[in-house]
């Protein structure tokens, strides 16, 4: 999962920033409005946390041209302003959901999970495929009865594929929602990636779950 | 028990009413009860002359030609009028027929008047009980009875020289008695009516006149704290209360402006404080969320020791700059030289600037003075060094300027490397700068040292102006300059 922060205040930029990596999203940061929006209009974020006040464009505007763009990236406002009217303002111009500073970093990643979910329409915070059951709050992952010790990483791959099951994701799509801007890996990566998640998941005797849709990427699903 | 103004007001007009009524009563009855009895006495003294008149000197006696039938009121038995004739020896020579011991159904001997004390030649009255036992009065004539010329005969002799005889003439004064008291109760209904009339009079003027205190009372009342610049209404008051409102008015509003700045400053307090709240504990909390390398939790502890040394510097220009519009600053003004000052100043950024290849050019003669307070003056410098480091460009320059031109001092600082927009160096003093608007810097150093400078400025007497001109992308962004002219000499 991708997330985009914007937040002019450089620690508390820094704090969550980390801790959404910590917690396995692919992170991009900015202090900078103009430079927000510009992140934003050129990559496809799951989840984009946006203080409202920024230097450059502030964070209404950001929002309000996300929305004239079409960008389905969900927003979380992170505010300062806590008046009903700012939050309905905030809401009304197309936010999904509203975080008052200063805020419990849990809810923060709590709030940014569901909004992430949501990204694929997948409110059960558990996703499965065939006998594989993946806990999105904990990040943990089963075969069967047994617990798949997975990375960081390889989990956040999974995870990605496990919220579009069925659909053929392309290496270009997996690579853009997990890595972060200045990520000096390429797509080829993914391949690599690809290849530890199948050993760690399949198990001989049990129907496949990775696919490689030749030409055009990999699909999760009990069936090819 | 609070003096109700309506009470004083309603005992001093009775009290006032009752005592000219008072009088007023006590004269009209002094006149009548003068009238009536001058009348009486008047009448009584006219019978007694009657009388006299037929008293007559005779050569060797005295004769009274007096026809009691002409005057039935000493006869009549009921309620009768009395005289009673003395000659000069003592002797009485004549008594009413109502001194006849047959009268009124008296028995025994004849009864008298006293003899009460007269003047000759004038009436004078008495009070006294009469025989039978009523309040009477009595007119005493002291005269010499007429001599008698020509006797029945016709025949002039020489009469003997007269000799004073005294007659008593009484009359009861019931009638006057009761026509002096109804005088009196009327008198005293009449001023007891004026009274009563008085007090509902005065009690409607007095709560029509104190209805506008009511009037204002209510308005003050609909006054609320949260709004204390809704003014008390003053159209339609009396000329005399008008002034009241208006100086309540006045009070309110200086309230209002305080009160506005304690709630702008808690507002203000909350709302940026919550930035660098949110900082510390974020950065505490992705730091507690798992085992850490000792260097990582040292980068944490130095991140919320930043934030906390913001937010106290945050805290204490608030209360500057509270206290600084509040109007409680004492000027101490001194002679300062500009010089030393910016050098001393410039001092704890000279190092950041060395490293960021910031370079500092001063213009300003080496005796450049001023008289003024040198603290609120060292806020301005301090402020603006520290505002042109903080937005100048890496590589940029700051420019100070310092000359003295007739009677003022103007200074301006200039730094490279501005991002703002014209429209967007209006807002540079206002506190905070925030709003719907982009703002510039970090959430804990926005808009306050600006908003200081101007506060100090204002202080000192001055005026502050800041623009931006565009330099070209090569140096940087625009070249940002704050304008400050100050009176040379602190009145």
């Amino acid at each position: 999962m991708r997330v985009l922060v914007v937040e002019d205040y450089l620690p508390l930029q820094r704090a969550v920033a980390k801790g959404l990596r910590e917690a396995g999203f692919a992170v991009d940061a900015t202090g900078d409005g103009e430079e927000g929006l510009w992140y934003a209009s050129g990559n496809d974020y799951d989840v984009i946390v946006l203080d409202l006040m920024l230097p450059g464009v502030d964070g209404l505007t950001i929002l309000k041209r996300l929305r004239s763009e079409g960008r389905p990236a969900h927003v979380l406002i992170l505010t300062a302003k806590d008046t009903v009217a700012d939050r309905v303002r905030g809401l009304d111009l197309g936010a999904d959901d509203y975080l008052v500073k200063p805020f419990a970093l849990e809810e923060l990643l709590a709030r940014v999970r569901a909004l992430a979910r949501r990204a694929y329409r997948a409110k059960n915070p558990t996703l499965a495929a065939g006998d594989l059951r993946i806990e999105t709050t904990a990040q943990r992952v089963w075969r069967g009865r047994t617990e798949v010790r997975l990375t960081p990483r390889e989990y956040a791959l999974l995870e990605y594929l496990a919220m579009r099951a069925g659909q053929v994701v392309s290496r270009t799509d997996i690579w853009e929602h997990l890595y972060e801007f200045n990520s000096e890996a390429d797509s080829n990566v993914v391949d690599v990636y690809i290849g530890y998640l199948r050993r760690k998941i399949e198990r001989p005797g049990k129907p496949a779950l990775i696919h490689t849709v030749r030409g055009r990427g990999y699909s999760l699903g009990a069936e090819s | 028990m609070r003096r109700s103004l309506r009470s004083r007001l309603l005992a001093w007009t009775i009290g006032g009413m009752a005592l000219l009524v008072a009088l007023f009563a006590v004269g009209v009855y002094a006149a009548a009860h003068r009238a009536l009895v001058g009348g009486f006495e008047e009448s009584l003294a006219a019978t007694a002359r009657a009388l006299a008149a037929s008293v007559k000197q005779e050569p060797k006696k005295i004769e009274v030609e007096f026809d009691e039938r002409e005057m039935p009121e000493f006869r009549r038995p009921d309620r009768p009028g009395y005289f009673q004739l003395w000659g000069p020896d003592g002797a009485v020579l004549k008594r009413s027929a109502s001194l006849a011991p047959s009268t009124g159904g008296r028995t025994g001997p004849a009864a008298d008047l006293p003899r009460l004390e007269g003047t000759s030649g004038a009436a004078v009255f008495h009070d006294l009980a009469l025989p039978d036992g009523r309040p009477g009065r009595a007119v005493v004539l002291l005269f010499l009875p007429q001599v008698e010329e020509d006797d029945e005969d016709g025949h002039r002799k020489a009469p003997p020289a007269p000799q004073p005889v005294t007659l008593i003439v009484a009359r009861e004064t019931a009638g006057l008695d009761a026509e002096l008291a109804a005088i009196r109760w009327l008198m005293a209904g009449a001023a007891g009516a004026t009274l009563l009339l008085t007090l509902v009079v005065a009690a409607l003027v007095v709560r029509q006149g104190l209805r506008p205190l009511e009037t204002l009372a209510a308005r003050i009342a609909a006054v609320r704290e949260e709004n204390l610049d809704a003014a008390i209404p003053v159209e339609g008051m009396p000329r005399e209360l008008a002034p009241v409102g208006e100086r309540l008015n006045d009070l309110l509003r200086r309230l209002g402006d305080v009160l506005g700045r304690e709630r702008a400053f808690t507002a203000d307090a909350a709302h940026e404080l919550r930035t660098p709240l949110a900082g510390i504990r974020s950065t505490i909390e992705v730091a507690l969320a798992r085992p850490r390398k000792p260097d990582e939790y040292g980068r944490a502890l130095a991140d919320c020791l930043d934030i906390a040394r913001q937010m106290q510097t945050l805290v204490d220009n608030l209360l500057v700059l509270t206290r600084m519009e509040g109007g409680q600053v004492a000027l101490r003004p001194e002679v300062v030289r500009v010089g030393e000052l910016l050098e001393a100043l410039w001092r704890p950024h000279a190092a950041e600037a060395q490293a960021r290849g910031i370079v500092l050019e001063r213009r300003l003669p080496a005796d450049l003075q001023c008289t003024a307070d040198r603290d609120l003056l060292v806020m301005v410098v301090s402020n603006l060094l520290a505002n042109a480091v903080e937005y100048a460009n890496d590589g940029g320059r700051i420019e100070v300027l310092g000359q003295a031109a007739d009677d003022t001092l103007e200074l301006s600082v200039a730094n490279t490397g501005c991002t703002l927009s014209a429209a967007e160096v209006r807002h540079v003093f206002d506190r905070f700068w925030r709003g719907d608007s982009a703002r510039t810097g970090t959430g804990v150093h926005c808009g306050l040292g600006l908003s200081l400078v101007e506060r100090a400025v204002q202080a000192l007497g001055g005026a502050v102006s800041a623009t931006v001109s565009p330099y070209g992308p090569v140096l940087g962004g625009g070249r940002f300059v704050v304008r400050v002219t100050l009176p040379a000499a602190l009145p």
